[in-house]
């Protein structure tokens, strides 16, 4: 097998025509991305992305800055329409079926949150607007799992970066979502955060949600994701389960290749 | 539809709420408005313009430059920490969202208008006898068509450079067939025209005040519905 | 096959605007007799036409992009507001010049007057929001073809009915001769393929700007 950031996997396109690292269930994948295209006039960035992920599985797509990762994501989450192909999340077409967009969670670079109402607020109103039963016990559940109650009555705009993003994880599983998206969850978060974001995730792993998050920090994406891709130019590079990395070449090659994509 | 309702409900809350906290809109609308009912006043102060002709006037210019305020920040308010996107990911249509911000901007509307009314009343010793509920009904279709629009434009200018300047020529310029039958009611509710008028004219092209509520909810439901199935295209990618 | 209409075209206009100039006034309900500013209608109301057909042809092709997310429609659209809002300038300009001449005032707020003052607006204001918006292509093509839509929907309304009701703007004139109404179809199909032509070539311009423009996104 082709040696790909020290690693020895098998190289994305290979992926396709044999056989791929394969999970142990063997459901039908809960994220399936067929031949997804997305160019923005001339410029293409991604091209005829073809992505499964299975469930309770956590991916990591990595890459470059301007390598698609970010509009990736916005793909799947249906915030952008694809050029060519689809995406469906548990067998839901993302952007023809109202009902896939209630499997999602999505957290962004910004926190769609809103400053002028408290926390208690803000995840009551998402609570509505998705439609949960018993919205106000929901969110108080949710008020002390997150370890936001001493701030239930602060307004959002005041609160600190690690307590926002908390907020803001909390806002994205107020529905119970099936899928979780995260873009660039870690910037600008301290360790303690950066901890308790990993330990959510697992948590939410092992109840069998599955999570897709972008980060270029190669380390992070070891540290709490079963499955990484690496994103170049338009493309898959390398897709492996973690499991068959060895952390430290990977780390050393990946920080190569980023300061020189060619 | 109980779903339809209560996301409309919330998202009409949650507006109502942050307005009520930050208290941004209201009260520079209510002064705008009455500042423009005071200037108007001051300027049109020659000794034979009759002041039961410059009212209706006034009134639906004020209407018109305070609920820009209103429709700007409608929209605005969701681009602070890219809040449009939290909306767009809930499983909801585009076109609840803009039901919702519409009705807020037309209750922001009709409590400006509860309080410069009776201003401009004041100002321009304007009064409509005994027919109120048909002068309520007029405010309340203007209402409705300033808003549907304005509310549809503040979407749109939120991607452009322009913004507030912007949204005003936008807004106006739609408005501006749709201010001929709103002139005409008024003018006729405040008896300084006959309720039939003949002739030429554009005034005599509305014919009647039945008629001009009729235009009047015409283009208030040709506004709706358009804005309606638009919005989506607007706050979408 | 663009450059022999355009010679088409100016071969029209020039035969139609000497017979225009040599076959005397156009008759109609006599007002100043002898005024040859009358000839002014012969510009007035195929630029008219022109205007409308110019906003028809922005609506449709506004719709067209917002189905099928095609650029082409788009540059359409650009292309023809600029030509109607040339014909529009026109059609004002030269509806004043024939109102002053003819009846004394400049300008009067009829319907079909206001209408053709509210077209002139909205091709303005359609041209600032196009210059206004600077992110992408993609989203100054989708917020133009709505307002486009928006703005088609507002006027008509007006338009239609002002035909059918008394005005002072008069919707009534009639020929001498049949020379005079040849010269006024010829006239007519000149500013046509003018218009036509114009936008043509002004979409050919747009679409080589954008291909140009390749860092900015469609």
């Amino acid at each position: 097998m082709p040696t790909i950031f020290g690693v020895q996997s098998t190289p994305y396109i290979v992926i396709i025509m044999s056989n791929r690292p394969q999970n142990n269930q063997n459901s039908e994948p809960v994220i399936t991305i067929t031949s997804v295209s997305k160019a923005f006039g001339f410029r293409s960035v991604l091209k005829n992305i073809d992505f499964h992920v299975q469930m309770a599985q956590g991916v990591c797509i990595c890459g470059v800055n301007g390598a698609g990762k970010s509009t990736l994501l916005h793909i799947i989450a249906g915030l952008l329409k694809p050029t060519q192909g689809a995406v469906k999340i548990c067998g839901l077409d993302v952007n023809s079926e109202p009902k896939a967009k209630s499997q999602l969670g999505v957290i962004l670079h910004k926190s769609m949150l809103y400053p002028d109402l408290t926390v208690f607020e803000n995840l009551l109103f998402f609570a509505k607007l998705y439609g949960v039963k018993d919205s106000r016990d929901r969110v108080k559940e949710l008020l002390e799992d997150f370890g936001l109650l001493p701030y239930r009555y602060d307004k959002a705009g005041v609160l600190s970066r690690g307590m926002l993003q908390r907020l803001a994880i909390a806002r994205a599983m107020v529905h119970r979502p099936v899928v979780l998206l995260a873009d660039e969850p870690f910037t600008g978060l301290d360790m303690e955060a950066s901890r308790y974001f990993i330990s959510i995730l697992d948590k939410f792993r092992a109840g069998g949600g599955t999570f897709i998050m972008t980060t270029h920090n190669a380390n992070l994406a070891l540290q709490c994701c079963d499955r990484i891709v690496v994103l170049d130019e338009n493309h898959f590079i390398f897709d492996a389960e973690t499991s068959q990395i060895d952390a430290d070449r990977f780390i050393e090659n990946y920080l190569i290749y980023a300061r020189s994509p060619d | 539809m109980n779903y339809f309702c209560q996301s409309l409900w919330a998202i009409f809350v949650k507006d109502i709420v942050t307005e009520l906290r930050s208290k941004q809109v209201l009260p520079t609308m209510i002064v705008l408005g009455m500042l423009i009912v005071y200037v108007m006043r001051i300027v049109c102060e020659a000794p034979s313009t009759s002041t039961i002709v410059i009212g209706p006037a006034v009134l639906w210019i004020a209407f018109l430059f305070s609920g820009l305020l209103a429709q700007e920040r409608s929209m605005a308010a969701e681009e602070q920490e890219n809040c449009i996107a939290g909306l767009l990911l809930a499983p909801i249509d585009p076109g609840t969202i803009y039901i919702a911000k519409l009705f807020v901007n037309v209750i922001m509307l009709c409590v400006f208008e509860a309080v410069v009314v009776p201003m401009a009343f004041v100002a321009f010793q304007l009064s409509v006898a005994d027919r109120w509920i048909q002068f309520i009904i007029v405010l309340l279709l203007g209402n409705i068509g300033i808003s549907s629009i304005g509310t549809l434009f503040s979407a749109m200018v939120q991607l452009t450079r322009g913004r507030g300047a912007l949204l005003s020529i936008l807004v106006l310029v739609i408005l501006m067939p749709m201010m001929i039958p709103a002139t005409f009611a008024l003018l006729a509710l405040f008896s300084a025209i006959p309720i039939k008028v003949e002739g030429y004219g554009a005034l005599a092209f509305v014919g009647s005040f039945n008629s001009a509520v009729g235009y009047m909810t015409a283009f208030d439901a040709v506004f709706f519905v358009a804005g309606w199935l638009l919005f989506g295209f607007v706050i979408k990618d | 096959m663009r450059r022999i209409l355009l010679l088409l075209a100016f071969v029209l206009l020039q035969i139609s605007t000497w017979m225009a100039l040599t076959l005397g006034q156009i008759a109609g309900p006599p007002a100043n007799p002898d005024s040859v500013v009358r000839n002014i209608l012969y510009v007035h109301v195929p630029s008219s036409m022109c205007a409308l057909l110019c906003f028809v042809v922005l609506m449709v092709c506004s719709i067209g992009y917002l189905c099928t997310n095609r650029p082409t429609w788009d540059l359409v659209a650009a292309a023809t507001a600029e030509v109607g809002t040339v014909f529009a300038t026109v059609l004002n300009l030269t509806g004043m010049v024939f109102s002053h001449a003819e009846w004394g005032t400049w300008w009067t707020p009829s319907p079909r007057l206001i209408t053709s003052a509210i077209l002139w607006f909205l091709y303005i204001v359609y041209l600032i929001l196009r210059a206004n918006i600077t992110q992408s292509q993609h989203r100054k093509a989708r917020i133009c073809a709505i307002f486009g839509i928006i703005a088609f929907l507002d006027v008509p309304m007006v338009y239609a009915s002002a035909r059918f009701i008394p005005d002072v703007h008069r919707a009534n004139f009639s020929f001498t001769s049949a020379w005079q109404t040849t010269a006024f179809m010829l006239n007519m199909a000149a500013m046509v393929l003018l218009a036509i032509l114009l936008t043509w070539l002004k979409t050919d311009i747009l679409k080589n700007k954008a291909m140009l423009e390749k860092e900015s996104t469609y």
